[in-house]
């Protein structure tokens, strides 16, 4: 099993990674939910063991990692505002610059 | 007691704010008043400290001490003693006249513009004086510092308040120059210092001074004494400008006159020698001591005063006196005698009256004549009488001239020169350069009066370019308030050295004893019989006189000197150091073209390259564990959620991307469900509902060209925008995918499966984090969701400043569509190719894009918004003791309420749920938790710690239903991700048209 998951983190992340390199701006920027996710799924599946129950306090037996889930918890939100934030600049970008083509864009420059 | 103390370093503190306050409400209030006004803080500062000198005097400490972060052991300590007394008494008395003479000097400047162009807006500079203010109150804090780290904080305090101070006027480049180089000297030295202090405090075992300072003979025995010695002095010789490090002072001067002869003359440069002063019990006396001190405060004696020969302009000149009398005093320290800290205190006091008073009369020649350039001066003494008897005092004294300070300082230098008793190298050349550097003194003080106020026949008769005398400069008297700092203090020149005063001789021991360490025996008097010192003073002024009589033939001036010169060899370290960071720069731009795929190229290639070089990447032996319960639900889920991502990279047409990302983002949510984790599995589901929509609403609008990748992402070559056979045959050129990023990603993947496999295969392991919260969360909590407890208490500020981040992110995407937008004009083109959703009938309410929408569709929506409150309201509610939290509420409603707008339209959905003002929900989420968080600080508990106010005051509430901070916090997630996702749902779906009736 610890083998699947983490050949499945990699194809994330690989896929992830290919989705950010390429030139079409909008693509790129479908990168960060892959990214996101995929990295999400790390931080779940490296939780110190496999729980069996829902970590919950007065549960008896294994209870999941609650530490992880917590963290999750935290990332999923901030990319998803980092992610609307993303999207408002795409917008802008389409309107103001007209660019999509990541190589065109060197604003950043000088 | 001690807590006055902080009285002083507060107050020009207020000061600034109330500067801050006119600077924002651009109050019309002239600088003058404005000067006044501000001026009464230094002074109270100053009539404060004044009242506390009797005790001082009497060896009495004053230690006042704050624990700042107990667990580090960090206090902010303020330690008023003999020699902190001393400087911050020139701090605060000096702070007060600059800022009453500031005020006139850009009144001056504020003429003299209005002059030129009439109808000039006013200006009250009450950035200056912010800036000023500030200074100030670094220059007490560290001053009356009472242990190293409130010292070091200070320290670079003046630095930063220094470089905005120099670069005042930011749009004259020499200025911006001049303040980069003072920030990167005495900054750079500064970091030395602070590595040098953590040695010491290290070394000593304690950070404060009274430890420290009793731990001298451990501190010299240490075998790291002489790096300690080298960093703090390395600190102290940058902050005050010794040789070859004084090359910031001169370019300092393009500061206004105000700062310079506040910051560069009275007290900034002087915190080095106040530093070195402080520290001479701990790490003085000793040989290696006496020569760094004494050959670097020498050879900065020589350079200044020979470099101060050469200057035109007349700051310049002050600058370059004043490197030298630095250099005097660091020799001084440098000395391991009770003589050289008589001098020393003396010194200090002495130059800091009669340089102040030059540098202000400078201010004010250069106001009344537009020129502080000796070769375009003379002759003023007619137009400027009061001008020229005050900068005649002050010069006299700075030449060293009986019967003034000045003079007085000059004596005790030489006397404490003459009275060293250690190698005969140094017993020679420290009178002989006393002697030089007095007679040089004299010479640059007679040029700085007699070329601006008698000679008529200066450089200008010689030429017939620059005819150049008080008439034709239109030199005028200044104002009494103008003249009044430069008057009261070249009148303390006279007085301290005429009217015996006791109590000062005794202030002034028990400053110097302070530094010493033992008893100095300290009189004012300014006859001692003839002796060795008053022989070598009289030398000294003889040959002064003579330089200055033949100075012309001497060293002639020229037309074609530059003003601000200094030898280039003596910057070939600072330029050939900026030289290097452009070459670093080169290497950076090489790497960093501006294209954004290069960056994340070269990020994501070094990191690999880390991970393959410190040996990071080792395979491990998997464990084979296919026992879990659900497997099978879960390899699907792993599946779906790889297959999905790839079929969104793969799919031609962004919607079916979108799509497709949904999925994978449910697949996660399934996984998260089978951890087993409902609660935040609900999360990412509603996340991923959020993101999805969010997604096709923005996206809906783009040009076609962007939406529709018509190519498969392999089978494009690349394209090549260097050479010109092939262009771009498009307006929008398709992207395409190179191979490189095929095998980049791959590698990428195949790092990520390691470390995951390396993560995974130690499993299960031993947790210390979990089984702690686990533990705690009902007891500490009353927290059943220990996830919950988690997020909303344990790490509860944690979670404050993600739901800050979450609404900054809804007022960004805003502030970037709907604001910046109108600014640029980006969607007012746009806008008449849409159909508008509002129509001029306010009965008939239009869907999305001006649709007409069924009946049927708005009862839904009339039901489903009830149900979402309900629905938002009960996570809130037993969010403690049930999965489900504000964050999960504040979505569902957001969605429903975006439903709405969908349904009705934007405008109709304002008019009818008017509760929906994003800004108000956000600063209202905001306020609730932080109130919610300062509530347990008022019943003595601590700051976010977990309090039941349904259990103290027994109310009859359902079970799991608790009226706690933990139902505060969740309310306030609730409303801040309410009002951010209201605001990315409406300005990313009409970017342009909503909210623009909240200004």
């Amino acid at each position: 099993m610890d083998v699947i998951t983490s050949l499945a983190i990699a194809a994330m992340f690989g896929i992830g990674v290919f989705q950010l390199l390429r030139r079409n701006v909008v693509r790129s920027a479908l990168a960060f939910v892959i990214l996101s996710n995929a990295i999400n799924l790390f931080l779940l599946s490296v939780g110190a063991y496999d729980g069996l129950i829902y970590a919950y306090a007065k549960a008896t037996g294994q209870r999941s990692d609650a530490l992880p889930l917590a963290l999750i918890l935290t990332a999923i939100v901030i990319s998803m505002g980092a992610f609307a934030f993303v999207l408002a600049m795409l917008r802008i970008l389409a309107a103001r610059y007209k660019i999509n083509d990541l190589d065109k864009l060197n604003g950043l420059k000088n | 007691m001690s807590e006055s103390l902080l009285i002083p370093i507060a107050a020009p503190l207020v000061a600034a704010f109330v500067a801050l306050l006119c600077f924002t409400l651009r109050a019309r209030v002239s600088s003058v008043v404005l000067g006044w006004v501000l001026s009464l803080a230094p002074l109270g500062a100053f009539v404060l400290l004044l009242s506390w000198v009797p005790r001082v005097s009497s060896e009495e400490k004053i230690v006042y001490a704050l624990n700042w972060m107990p667990s580090l052991g960090l206090r902010i300590v303020f330690m008023l003693d003999g020699l902190s007394a001393l400087f911050a008494l020139l701090v605060s008395g000096i702070g007060a006249l600059i800022v009453v003479y500031a005020g006139y000097y850009f009144q001056e400047a504020k003429n003299e513009k209005s002059k030129a162009k009439s109808g000039a807006p006013p200006v009250t500079h009450a950035r200056f004086f912010i800036f000023l203010l500030l200074f100030m109150t670094a220059m007490l804090a560290l001053v009356l510092a009472g242990d190293v780290v409130t010292l070091f904080i200070f320290w670079e305090g003046t630095s930063i308040t220094s470089f905005f101070l120099i670069a005042y006027k930011y749009k004259d480049e020499t200025a911006r120059r001049g303040a980069f180089k003072s920030l990167f000297f005495t900054g750079g030295g500064g970091i030395a210092l602070l590595a040098g202090l953590i040695l010491i405090s290290v070394v000593a075992g304690a950070t404060d001074f009274e430890s420290i300072l009793k731990s001298g003979d451990a501190l010299r025995a240490h075998a790291f004494y002489p790096v300690m010695l080298a960093l703090v002095a390395l600190g102290a010789f940058t902050k005050s400008a010794q040789f070859p490090a004084h090359t910031w002072l001169p370019d300092a001067m393009s500061a206004p006159t105000p700062a310079s002869a506040y910051l560069h003359s009275a007290t900034m440069v002087k915190a080095g020698v106040f530093l070195m002063a402080r520290l001479f019990p701990v790490l003085g006396g000793t040989e290696l001591w006496f020569w760094l001190l004494t050959s670097f405060g020498l050879a900065t004696m020589l350079v200044g005063a020979l470099l101060g020969l050469r200057q035109n302009d007349l700051k310049a000149l002050l600058a370059y006196s004043t490197i030298s009398q630095l250099g005097a005093l660091i020799a001084l320290i440098g000395t391991n005698i009770e003589e050289s800290f008589k001098a020393l205190a003396i010194g200090v006091v002495a130059h800091a009256f009669y340089k102040g008073a030059l540098f202000l009369v400078v201010g004010i020649v250069d106001h009344a004549t537009g020129s502080r350039d000796l070769r375009k001066l003379g002759n003023l003494r007619a137009a400027m009488p009061a001008t020229f008897v005050i900068a005649t005092i002050a010069g006299l004294s700075m030449a060293g001239l009986p019967p003034l300070f000045g003079f007085l300082a000059k004596e005790t230098l030489l006397a404490a020169a003459v009275d060293l008793h250690s190698s005969l190298f140094i017993r020679v050349l420290f009178p002989i350069v006393g002697v030089v550097v007095g007679a040089l003194m004299l010479v640059q003080a007679g040029m700085l009066v007699i070329e601006t106020f008698l000679d008529k026949t200066t450089f200008a008769a010689n030429t017939t370019r620059e005819i150049a005398c008080a008439d034709d400069l239109h030199a005028h008297e200044a104002s009494v308030g103008f003249l009044l700092a430069p008057a009261i203090l070249s009148a303390l020149s006279v007085l301290f050295a005429l009217v015996p005063m006791p109590y000062l001789a005794e202030f002034i021991t028990s400053a110097a004893k302070a530094a010493f360490g033992e008893k100095v025996k300290v009189s004012l008097a300014l006859w001692t019989g003839f002796n060795l010192p008053l022989l070598l003073s009289a030398i000294a002024i003889a040959s002064g006189a003579a330089i200055l009589w033949f100075r012309h033939r001497l060293f002639p001036r020229t037309a074609s000197q530059n003003i601000t010169a200094h030898p280039s060899l003596l910057e070939a370290p600072f330029t050939a150091a900026l030289g290097a960071l452009d070459k670093g720069g080169w290497l950076a731009t090489r790497l960093q073209d501006g294209t954004i795929r290069r960056y994340l190229l070269v990020m994501l290639s070094f990191a690999g390259a880390m991970l393959v070089g410190f040996d990071a990447l080792r395979l491990p032996q998997p464990r084979w564990n296919f026992d879990l319960p659900n497997i099978e639900l879960r390899v699907f889920a792993l599946a779906l959620s790889v297959g999905a991502a790839l079929a969104s990279v793969t799919l031609k047409r962004l919607l079916h991307a979108i799509l497709a990302l949904g999925a994978s983002g449910l697949a996660m949510a399934m996984l998260i469900a089978l951890e087993p984790s409902p609660d935040v599995a609900l999360v990412q589901i509603i996340v991923d509902i959020l993101t999805t929509v969010v997604l096709v609403m923005a996206l809906s609008k783009l040009p076609r060209s962007w939406i529709e990748d018509i190519r498969s992402p392999i089978s494009e070559k690349k394209s090549r925008p260097r050479s010109g056979r092939q262009k771009p045959n498009t307006q929008y050129p398709i992207p395409n995918v190179e191979w490189r990023n095929l095998i980049a990603s791959i590698i990428a993947g195949a790092v990520m499966f390691v470390i995951c496999l390396n993560a995974l295969s130690t499993r299960p392991r031993e947790s210390i984090v979990t089984p702690y919260y686990e533990a705690n969360s009902k007891p500490l909590t009353g927290a059943n969701d220990i996830v919950g407890a988690i997020v909303v208490d344990f790490r509860g500020f944690d979670t404050m400043i993600e739901i800050t981040v979450f609404s900054m992110a809804g007022l960004a995407v805003v502030t970037l569509l709907v604001h910046a937008a109108r600014k640029h004009g980006d969607f007012t083109n746009t806008a008449g190719t849409d159909r508008k959703e509002t129509t001029s009938d306010p009965l008939v309410s239009t869907g999305i894009g001006g649709l007409r929408t069924s009946p049927f569709i708005h009862a839904l929506a009339y039901a489903l918004l009830p149900l979402a409150l309900m629905i938002g309201f009960i996570h809130m509610a037993y969010g403690h003791d049930q999965p489900g939290d504000g964050f999960t509420a504040g979505v569902i409603i957001a969605l429903t309420i975006g439903f709405w707008t969908i349904v009705f339209g934007y405008a109709d959905v304002r008019r009818r749920l008017p509760w929906v003002k994003p800004n108000y929900l956000i600063g209202a989420g905001l306020l609730t938790v932080l109130t919610g968080s300062i509530i347990p600080i008022f019943f003595g508990q601590s700051f976010f710690s977990p309090m039941d106010f349904g259990k103290m005051l027994n109310l009859p509430l359902p079970k799991g239903f608790y009226i706690s901070t933990s139902f505060m916090f969740e309310m306030a997630i609730c409303f801040a991700v309410l009002g951010s996702a209201s605001y990315i749902l409406d300005a990313l779906r009409l970017p342009g048209e909503v909210y623009t009736e909240e200004e």
